[in-house]
């Protein structure tokens, strides 16, 4: 038991003052500088609060060097998530770009051939202004008089009808505007006798004038050439010769009747309009 | 002339010196700074102090022990000296183990490690309660020191690992 509690102190007493290799303190001196440096700390001496203080200064300003490279970690992994975040939205941007540019050459090679087929009919470069606003209206009347053919719409002067406007039906053109009134105008359906529209034939520059008969399945074309053999299934537009149609229109087809014989029909049926759009241009749905 | 090499060398010695104190400086307590793995918070300053002064005392001076005891008091706010002496007295338990074990085996050298954390621990406390107005969550100081006896063989493994290389040269 003695022997015992003597090994037991002679290693204690071992470790506190024995300096091993390359030690420079004793276990010893460190612990009672240690309870020293615990009990000024509790005194709070100004001296020692001094000390504390300026050790307390220097200590933070190289903690806060020390924690730098784990700011900088936090920092740099914040922006390798945000370069891959950008460069896979990069790609995906890319692919958008391509598709877009594909888009564009099409729309390009697209609006070409338009403007060339425009070319080929002869038609002027629509604008659409702010003008070609549409207006729409309802049939009050439907004149059925073997002379003139019009209708009365409920639309005039108060909702900026004006005279010369063209008035469409189902998107084909069926007259124009001949009469306004405060609330109400009056339509001249290109079937009527006095409806003289200058019209253009499908692939050919041939101008002429489209006239009404009274039927909607017989027109007229006026000024035609001679030696001008019509065929059946051409469209015929609007020419935009007298000023105040757009080009382009189109307003009425050829076909073979009965009897094979090549006539004109309107594209749109005057008679059962019952809704129509009025407007200063081309009608645009 | 330092080379390049003799500094390599030299960095490579001290490294227990210089993780002692970036750890001090940061007030590191294992894995506390991951979110998701607060719970398993650790205190590796004590598993370094314990195997170092246990195995290689050449590599790692008691004075470096004490400084960082100091550097971290002031970093986490305890009364100056507390975690030093917290340090020395795992020291002192560590030197004493030292010189009355004869053959030593890693599985008694982790089992030593839970009086020596106790006492360190034990001496912590005392100051925190008797020289200061502090509180303490005891179960998370309880759970930090389980946890750091539990990761002591990992570490063991990887300083001794370290050490190796020192002695083949």
């Amino acid at each position: 038991m003695s022997d015992n509690r003597d090994d037991f102190i002679i290693a204690l007493r071992y470790s506190l003052l024995k300096k091993g290799t390359k030690q420079k303190f004793s276990l010893f001196f460190l612990i009672i500088l240690s309870i020293s440096i615990i009990t000024f700390d509790r005194l709070s001496i100004p001296p020692i609060k001094f000390v504390r203080l300026t050790i307390n200064d220097l200590v933070y300003r190289v903690t806060i060097l020390t924690a730098t490279p784990g700011k900088i970690s936090v920092y740099l992994g914040s922006k390798i998530k945000q370069h891959l975040y950008v460069y896979r939205n990069n790609i995906a941007l890319k692919k958008e770009l391509e598709l877009f540019k594909k888009n564009e050459y099409e729309i390009s090679f697209l609006k070409t051939e338009n403007e060339n087929l425009k070319l080929a009919l002869g038609l002027e470069k629509i604008k659409i202004t702010e003008e070609d606003t549409i207006t729409i209206a309802k049939v009050m009347i439907d004149q059925r008089s073997p002379f003139l053919k019009s209708l009365l719409i409920n639309k005039g002067t108060k909702h900026n009808i004006i005279k010369g406007m063209t008035v469409f039906s189902k998107n084909y053109l069926i007259g124009t505007i001949i009469e306004t009134n405060y609330l109400s105008s009056r339509v001249l359906l290109i079937t009527d006798l006095n409806s003289k529209i200058p019209a253009i034939i499908q692939n050919s520059d041939t101008n002429v004038i489209l006239a009404g008969k009274g039927d909607k399945n017989d027109f007229n074309l006026e000024y035609l050439p001679e030696n001008f053999s019509l065929i059946e299934n051409k469209t015929i537009f609007t020419s935009g010769k007298d000023g105040f149609l757009k080009t382009g229109m189109p307003i009425a087809e050829t076909y073979l009747d009965k009897n094979s014989k090549v006539k004109i029909r309107s594209l749109a049926d005057p008679q059962q309009a019952s809704i129509v759009h009025i407007t200063k241009g081309q009608f645009k749905n | 002339m330092y080379t390049f090499r003799y500094l390599k060398e030299f960095s490579l010695k001290s490294l227990p010196i210089i993780i002692l104190y970036f750890l001090a400086f940061n007030s590191f307590e294992g894995v506390k700074a991951v979110p998701n793995f607060a719970l398993f918070s650790f205190n590796l300053q004590m598993i370094i102090v314990y195997f170092y002064i246990l195995k290689y005392p050449e590599y790692l001076g008691i004075g470096h022990v004490f400084f960082a005891g100091i550097i971290n008091d002031v970093v986490i706010g305890t009364p100056l000296g507390a975690s030093s002496l917290s340090y020395l007295v795992m020291c002192l338990f560590t030197s004493y183990i030292r010189n009355v074990t004869l053959r030593s085996k890693m599985t008694a050298e982790w089992f030593t490690f839970i009086p020596a954390i106790f006492f360190s621990n034990c001496i912590f406390f005392i100051i925190i309660n008797n020289f200061s107005n502090l509180s303490f969550y005891y179960i998370e100081l309880l759970r930090n020191s389980f946890f750091t006896f539990l990761f002591f063989p990992i570490f063991y493994f990887v300083f001794k690992t370290h050490q190796m290389r020192f002695k083949e040269n």
